[in-house]
């Protein structure tokens, strides 16, 4: 039988050197996101003349309702989170006694958030909004600064 | 000589294939069914009629000027995809929600309803 497939050299070699390091070199990334994008309502609602039903026919359901110093507070978020994983090592403590290890871990959890305060009549006073979905990953992750 | 190179395709194969993916999915229920909310009539409706007919609330928040009634249930799908040396692992988790808020007298005053639950997906993190 003659074998149909020819197999470089360069294959082989991927071959071998795959195996000697599976279990040695690994990498992770994990997304988790939770909720719905949340609108940018800073241009659709204007303070003092937004209400309460326009803001729930336009929004739909907030995920959080809670009461702030006389006045109802919506709350519309989303999570996103990123994690991700690089090690690297070399077994090699049966040789030498040790071993070469390398590994980096981070995880970051970046919220957009929407926060609307209506007056008791139902009238909007105030609008927060922050998207931190906004900041790239690694420059948030890798920031010393409190907030960015 | 081919019998070596047709083993070490195989093996090559085998090297290749080692690989995993897997799917999941997981749901918070509540059986809250929001297809006749049209028949709640602001103004008009009771804390009890409303939930004669959505059941128990999953939470109640006390208000300014009375009460809301929050009916939440949550669908997540997850999916990873193992492979020799690298994992890659993404979830999706959305919310089906109604919150109908209530006067100081039980009388509903306003309703808000997201239902995207549905919208959860199978996909991966990039």
């Amino acid at each position: 039988m003659v074998f149909p497939f020819r197999i470089s050299p360069f294959l082989i070699y991927l071959f071998i050197v795959g195996n000697l390091l599976t279990g040695c070199v690994s990498y992770r990334f994990i997304k988790a996101t939770e909720g719905r994008s949340v609108s940018d309502a800073l241009e659709e609602f204007q303070a003092g003349k937004t209400t309460l039903q326009e803001a729930l026919e336009t929004l739909g359901a907030p995920d959080q309702v809670a009461e702030l110093e006389g006045k109802d507070v919506l709350i519309y978020q989303r999570s996103l989170l990123s994690n991700s994983g690089l090690s690297f090592g070399i077994p090699l403590t049966d040789i030498l006694g040790s071993s070469f290890s390398f590994s980096a871990h981070g995880s970051l959890v970046r919220h957009d958030l929407l926060l609307l305060l209506f007056t008791p009549d139902g009238t909007l006073s105030e609008i927060f909004s922050e998207k931190g979905s906004r900041y790239p990953y690694l420059k948030a992750i890798l920031s010393d600064k409190k907030g960015n | 000589m081919n019998r070596f190179r047709e083993a070490l395709f195989i093996l090559l194969l085998a090297f290749i294939l080692q690989s995993c993916a897997g799917w999941a999915k997981s749901k918070d229920y509540y059986p809250f069914d929001a297809s006749g909310l049209d028949k709640l009539i602001p103004g008009k409706s009771t804390a009890a009629e409303v939930t004669e007919m959505l059941g128990a609330p999953s939470k109640i928040v006390k208000l300014s000027n009375g009460n809301a009634y929050i009916y939440r249930r949550s669908f997540s799908k997850g999916t990873g995809l193992w492979l020799i040396l690298v994992t890659f692992v993404n979830y999706d988790k959305h919310y089906d929600q109604i919150v109908i808020f209530f006067d100081k007298k039980n009388i509903m005053t306003h309703y808000g309803v997201t239902l995207d639950a549905h919208k959860a997906a199978y996909g991966f993190p990039f």
